[in-house]
């Protein structure tokens, strides 16, 4: 009786059971669906002719069950197609769900399924899938976050990242009307099915709840069809699969979204061949090449690639032009295994990976962000003295004669810097008796053609860590592993009072190096005072300075501030610095700290400002206060609304807070006057004086350069050069580049030469980390460059605007523009400088070192010199600083 | 082989925990095969007793100071929280007051290698200076799965206090590996040893139609599921019974809801107790439907005595000792609806049971305590063969 009423009613869904061999699983598979909380279903088991127990299982499950039927295919059809079309054929349901024999549904998967797809109205609703090796649910985040109702998947194409048919609900009617079934045949058959029912459904609905529990077997001996990526017949099917939804693609008018669903296939389809490269034999990876290269070249180009992750877009681009040899060198290069050929080069700093094949564009698709660089440890060892061990070191397809590598140990709180030297048998060995407490962490410095790559030492690249402490008197040494797995040698101190002392300073250090983010938010107190402060009286004979924003004591701010305590008015006077502790001058000039509460008390009081950057920002000026901008160079290089780059609005903003600040700007020529005018937008008034600070290059005073050759320990004899070359902020790697010069030119010089460096504050704080050779200065924290120049005998510098001061000595200049025509793109120059330039322009060391070695080749440079210093220094007279005193501070 | 010194490192050594089980049976092994073996524990429990024997010598550093979380001086001065500051100088004070004491009780070891077994992670500061000792060999032990030690500071100590160690131990390959990501090179796996061991009939088992569970009655260990799925099959179950073993805060909501399904003749707080070797075999099968565990005690215990079990999938460890459809079932966690089900599969198939049964007890047999005694040793050769490369 109950079997005629069924027959006569249509159930609101079918469920179609697909079983093959699993005897296993399929009770829990029907006894899921037995207990759904909904009531409304049919149920047809199609048992793929199963060689195991499942169809008996299946036989027995179903007696006094109405609403389940089974049916018996009577061959196997080898995919999953066939038995869920014959399933479908023998149901009615309005709505129809899939359900795999080795999975299950959760208790009220098809209450909630057929309840959103009524709800909704879309011709399929799908459900979160739960993976049972880790429980997570599939594509969680990217699709299944939260409830999606009645989308287009053109509205929506990360959907196409979940190709699986199981985990969804579909109106019958919506099968019917476009005929659609699973492609009989072929597996893979989800990617067809369903990516044909996304671009022919209207609407779509995605449910964020739990439908589906997905078996995952690991390590299960006998894999599922889709699992067997070894066999070539694998990879083939899955590109048969992905050309019938090309092929439908292109017939369902959805051509434009091919883009899309390539991404799909190249994130998640290819990627899971390509991670197994390594394992196939020959015959695989010929067959492996052949078709994947007519795949790709089917259906995309090789800009789909651009936008994929590195290791990903520079394998399929390797797939994609054929080149078979260089794929398989870049598949041993990211597993750490060598090349046949060394492939990876550089442009400057930017690395790539040579292919065989040249083609095209190619280095756009071959970029890497850097080289693989592996090392090991071994042989450890730790006494007081000297820390030791033996090391191995892996460039990855680079020759090993073009890199070059050494060890530093930096202690972390304090910044000091040890650096190893090779023992005779080979051994890194560090001599340790100057150790100060901190941890000293251990870094590999790999240098690679200009580019410096720096790699931290971990626990992983040891060999044998040995726990080794040692002790002295004040100290122990010990070996230590940091929380992040990094090697370090711990020094701490022994005594008490030492400890407490350490933990002090500690705490002072690491407040230091993260002074800069703290300092942002002033206290309330200072917040009160920030408004009171302003309302003070303006002081008429005080007189503030600083130069370079606070680094040092410097520049024409100097020497006006020595001019006017020369001329014994009546005035107090102020120095701001970073450091004021640091720095020392003479007279009675109160020293505050820059940006500090007392620096904006002097900034709102003093009536003069003299300063040759921007202090503007610092304190809003007032109508009597009078700002004095020396400005700090003949410019060369463009600026201001002169640079190549058009300034951003809030650059130019700040720029015009500085500007209109300005009372007088000091220039020291015509050609300066004019460019600083028009860069600046600046219509105050120029004082045409020449540079306060020039007025010692005019006078050149023998007790100053004695000073400053006694401060560098230099006797009278010794012929001193001066390299300053300018910071190239658009390459990292040029402290390698200076590096590598200054040594050739240790190397190359006279005997009775040494060689000065002024660098930017960056590469200076980089290279003072490393030992120089005996004849080689950083004076790069030397505050007055002026002086440096007093006692050098020849110049070497490239587009700083070091060479307008240095041409009134009239001594050399060597100009070593190795990079020019990079400069005047990037940077843009006032003036021909090939035509103008005071000397030599050298674009190799080579040239450099000629020029060095032979004074007479420069002399012939001592015309253009004379040019140079007529065009740009005819104001200099040395009085200067007299002439600006008189005309600001006199009136 | 030649007496050993093994000491083991335990937060509180007369707590009931699965880990100072796993301890007291190693060392009960230990004494038998005549080394010598101290227990150095932090704290201890006031008058309770222990699982260890009144032979072992136990060290306690603190009868009654329970150090807190470190904390920062300086903010807390400035903010005038003046009595913290007071608890944080105390417990620095202490540390090193008690680091030194321990220093002196390794001492009395003279330069005879010692094995240190710290089973928790919590009573490594009080022994970091031993980390350089050479005679002295560290091993340190997390029983539980990475997942359930994220959930506490325990994790972060574990990254602190055992890169350095001579042997980290984790319970499962799993759990080993994650740690080998995250860089550890000392990286081992020491299943924990069942305390005992005994074959009974599968038929005797099954006709005892009892289900049996146990664990402290907490929120984590989720009995509340087992209750609920066994209510929902206990009309098709006739004359089978639930039993659990056990004691804890969640005892009153646990009767509460047994008498809200009416299973009051049928489920059994059994209260904690003596003996859970008996209450395993006048069982049948056992069910663990926790939320988080490691490699749980009380699955090792009833595969040794041939209990089948299903177990929810809590941990990576649980599947390194049921093997599915083979010696038990695994559920999804919080999954009563496949709990019922597995359940009444059980019970309801006498021949799936005995199958069941005589592959739960055979498993179990890597879980002996001579099987892992003798790891153990295997580890101590190991490790005593080493010399730090001075």
């Amino acid at each position: 009786m109950a079997a005629e009423i069924q027959t006569n009613r249509r159930a609101k869904l079918s469920v179609v059971v697909i079983a093959f061999n699993n005897e296993l699983y399929i009770e829990e598979a029907l006894e899921s669906l037995h207990e759904q909380t909904f009531d409304d279903f049919e149920v047809v088991v199609v048992n793929d002719y199963s060689s195991d127990r499942t169809g008996e299982l299946i036989d027995r499950f179903i007696i006094d069950k109405p609403k389940f039927k089974a049916v018996h295919l009577p061959e196997n059809s080898g995919g999953c197609s066939t038995p869920r079309n014959t399933g479908v054929a023998h149901t009615t349901g309005e709505f129809i769900m899939f359900l795999d024999g080795d999975d299950w549904y959760t208790i009220d998967a098809c209450e909630k399924m057929v309840e959103a797809i009524e709800r909704t109205g879309s011709d399929f609703v799908a459900g979160q899938v739960i993976r049972t090796n880790n429980y997570e649910i599939w594509y969680r985040n990217q699709i299944y976050s939260k409830e999606r109702i009645n989308f287009n998947i053109r509205e929506f194409t990360y959907m196409l990242f979940d190709s699986l048919s199981v985990n969804k609900i579909y109106k019958r009617a919506f099968l019917d009307q476009h005929g659609l079934r699973f492609p009989e045949g072929i597996h893979y058959e989800d990617v067809v099915f369903t990516g044909n029912a996304y671009f022919l459904a209207e609407s779509i609905s995605v449910i964020p709840e739990p439908v589906y529990y997905w078996r995952v077997v690991e390590n299960a001996e006998a894999k599922s069809i889709t699992n067997r990526r070894h066999e070539f017949e694998n990879f083939e099917n899955r590109i048969i699969a992905h050309r019938y939804f090309d092929q439908s693609l292109r017939a369902n008018g959805a051509v434009l979204y091919q883009k899309e669903k390539n991404n799909k296939f190249l994130r998640h389809d290819l990627k899971l061949y390509t991670n197994d490269y390594l394992q196939y034999d020959d015959d695989y990876k010929t067959r492996f090449h052949h078709l994947i290269y007519e795949y790709l070249h089917e259906v995309m180009d090789e800009y789909s690639f651009i936008g994929l992750a590195e290791r990903d877009r520079i394998l399929y681009y390797l797939l994609y032009i054929g080149d078979i040899e260089a794929l398989e060198d870049y598949i041993n290069y990211i597993n750490g295994l060598p090349t046949k050929k060394n492939r990876v080069y550089n442009i400057g700093s930017q690395y790539y990976f040579e292919p065989s094949i040249s083609a095209k564009n190619q280095e756009k698709f071959l970029r890497m962000e850097k080289p693989e660089i592996d090392f090991a440890i071994t042989d450890m060892g730790l006494t007081l003295d000297s820390f030791k061990f033996q090391s191995e070191i892996q460039v990855n397809s680079i020759a090993e004669e073009e890199f070059d590598s050494y060890w530093v140990l930096r202690n972390r709180q304090t910044g000091e810097i040890l650096t190893a030297v090779a023992s005779s048998e080979g051994k890194a060995v560090f001599e340790l008796q100057n150790m100060v407490s901190g941890n000293y962490y251990l870094s590999l410095y790999v240098k690679h053609k200009g580019n410096l790559h720096r790699l931290l030492a971990k626990n992983s690249n040891i060999s044998k860590l040995p726990n080794i402490e040692l002790k002295d008197h004040h100290l122990s040494k010990s070996i230590f592993i940091n929380e992040k797995n990094s090697f370090a040698i711990r020094v701490s101190p022994l005594k008490m009072i030492d400890q407490l002392r350490w933990k002090v300073e500690r705490r002072r250090l690491a407040k230091k190096q993260q002074r800069t983010p703290a300092a942002a938010q002033p206290s309330s107190t200072r917040k009160a005072l920030e408004r009171f402060i302003p309302k003070l009286p303006i002081k008429s004979n005080w007189v503030l300075f600083e130069s370079h924003m606070g680094k040092q004591y410097s520049d024409s701010p100097k020497y006006i501030y020595e001019q006017l305590l020369k001329s014994g008015l009546n005035f107090k006077f102020i120095w701001s610095f970073q450091q004021p502790d640091q720095v020392g001058l003479p007279g009675s000039a109160i020293k505050v700290e820059r940006n500090s509460l007392r620096h904006f008390y002097y900034l709102n009081r003093a009536k003069y400002w003299v300063d040759n950057q921007g202090i503007a920002h610092l304190a809003k000026k007032k109508e009597d206060q009078v700002y004095v901008q020396t400005w700090h160079g003949t410019p060369l290089k463009k600026m201001g609304y002169d640079q190549k780059k058009m300034p951003t609005k809030s650059e130019l903003a700040k720029l015009k807070i500085q500007t209109e600040a300005w009372d007088y700007l000091i220039s020291p020529n015509r050609y300066t006057t004019e460019i600083l005018r028009r860069g600046f937008r600046y219509g105050g008034e120029i004082l045409e004086t020449g540079y306060p600070r020039n007025d010692l290059l005019v006078h050149q005073p023998e007790s100053v350069k004695q000073n400053t050759r006694q401060y560098f320990g230099l006797s009278n004899e010794k012929h001193v050069i001066l390299y300053a070359p300018t910071f190239r902020d658009w390459d990292p790697n040029s402290f390698q580049k200076v590096l590598d010069d200054v040594q050739r030119m240790s190397k190359e010089i006279n005997r009775n030469s040494v060689i000065l460096m002024r660098l930017h504050y960056l590469l200076s704080e980089k290279i003072s980390q490393l030992e120089l050779p005996a004849n080689i200065i950083n004076a790069s924290t030397y505050q007055d460059i002026q002086e440096l120049y007093l006692l050098s005998d020849l110049l070497i510098t490239d587009y700083s605007s070091v060479m307008f001061d240095y041409a009134l000595l009239k001594r050399p200049i060597v100009l070593y523009c190795y990079d020019l025509d990079e400069y005047i793109t990037r940077r843009g120059m006032y003036f021909n400088f090939t035509e103008l330039a005071p000397g030599p322009l050298c674009q190799t060391m080579d040239e450099v070192m000629y020029y060095i070695n032979q004074p007479d080749a420069l002399r012939k440079f001592e015309g253009d010199l004379e040019k140079f210093g007529a065009r740009f220094n005819s104001l200099e007279d040395g009085q200067a600083s007299m002439k600006v005193v008189e005309q600001i501070f006199k009136s | 082989m030649p007496s050993k010194n093994v000491v083991f490192l335990i937060n509180e050594f007369n707590n009931h925990g699965g880990a100072q089980r796993v301890a007291s049976i190693l060392t009960e092994e230990f004494m038998a095969d005549g080394h010598h073996v101290a227990v150095l524990s932090i704290n201890e429990q006031k008058n309770v007793p222990s699982y260890f024997s009144e032979d072992v010598p136990v060290k306690v550093l603190h009868r009654k100071y329970r150090a807190p979380q470190p904390i920062e001086i300086s903010s807390n001065l400035k903010d005038f929280k003046f009595l913290k500051v007071q608890k944080e100088l105390k417990r620095r004070y202490l540390l090193k007051k008690k680091r030194d004491e321990v220093e002196a009780f390794f001492k009395a070891y003279g330069n005879e290698e010692v094995y240190v077994i710290a089973i928790q992670v919590y009573a490594m500061q009080w022994i970091r200076p031993l980390l350089y000792k050479p005679n002295i060999k560290i091993i340190g032990q997390s029983h539980e799965s990475v997942a359930a030690a994220k959930g506490s500071k325990r994790y972060k100590r574990i990254l602190i206090h055992y890169r350095q160690v001579s042997k980290f131990l984790l319970l499962t390959q799993k759990d080993a590996e994650h740690f080998q990501e995250m860089g550890f090179t000392n990286t081992g796996v020491m299943y924990n040893p069942a305390p005992f061991r005994k074959l009974n009939l599968p038929e005797n088992l099954y006709k005892n139609k009892k289900i049996v569970s146990s664990g402290r009655l907490v929120e984590d260990k989720g009995f509340d599921l087992l209750i609920e799925a066994f209510a929902k099959v206990a009309d098709e179950l006739p004359g089978w019974t639930v039993h659990i073993y056990g004691d804890g805060p969640a005892e009153k909501p646990l009767k509460n809801l047994i008498r809200i399904l009416g299973m009051e003749q049928r489920i059994f707080l059994e209260g904690q107790t003596e003996d859970i070797q008996a209450a395993l075999e006048a069982g049948s099968f056992f069910v663990l439907s926790s939320k988080a565990e490691g490699l749980p005690m009380s699955l090792i215990e009833a595969q040794s005595c041939g209990l089948p079990c299903i177990s929810s999938d809590c941990a990576p460890g649980i599947r390194e000792i049921l093997e599915e459809y083979h010696n038990g079932f695994i559920t999804p966690v919080g999954d009563t609806a496949i709990l019922s089900r597995h359940i009444k599969r059980l019970a309801q198939n006498p021949d799936l049971f005995y199958t069941f049964s005589n592959n739960a007890y055979s498993s179990s047999a890597k879980f002996d305590r001579k099987v892992i005694k003798n790891k153990w040793y295997e580890l101590f050769e190991e490790l005593g063969g080493e010399r730090d490369g001075r």
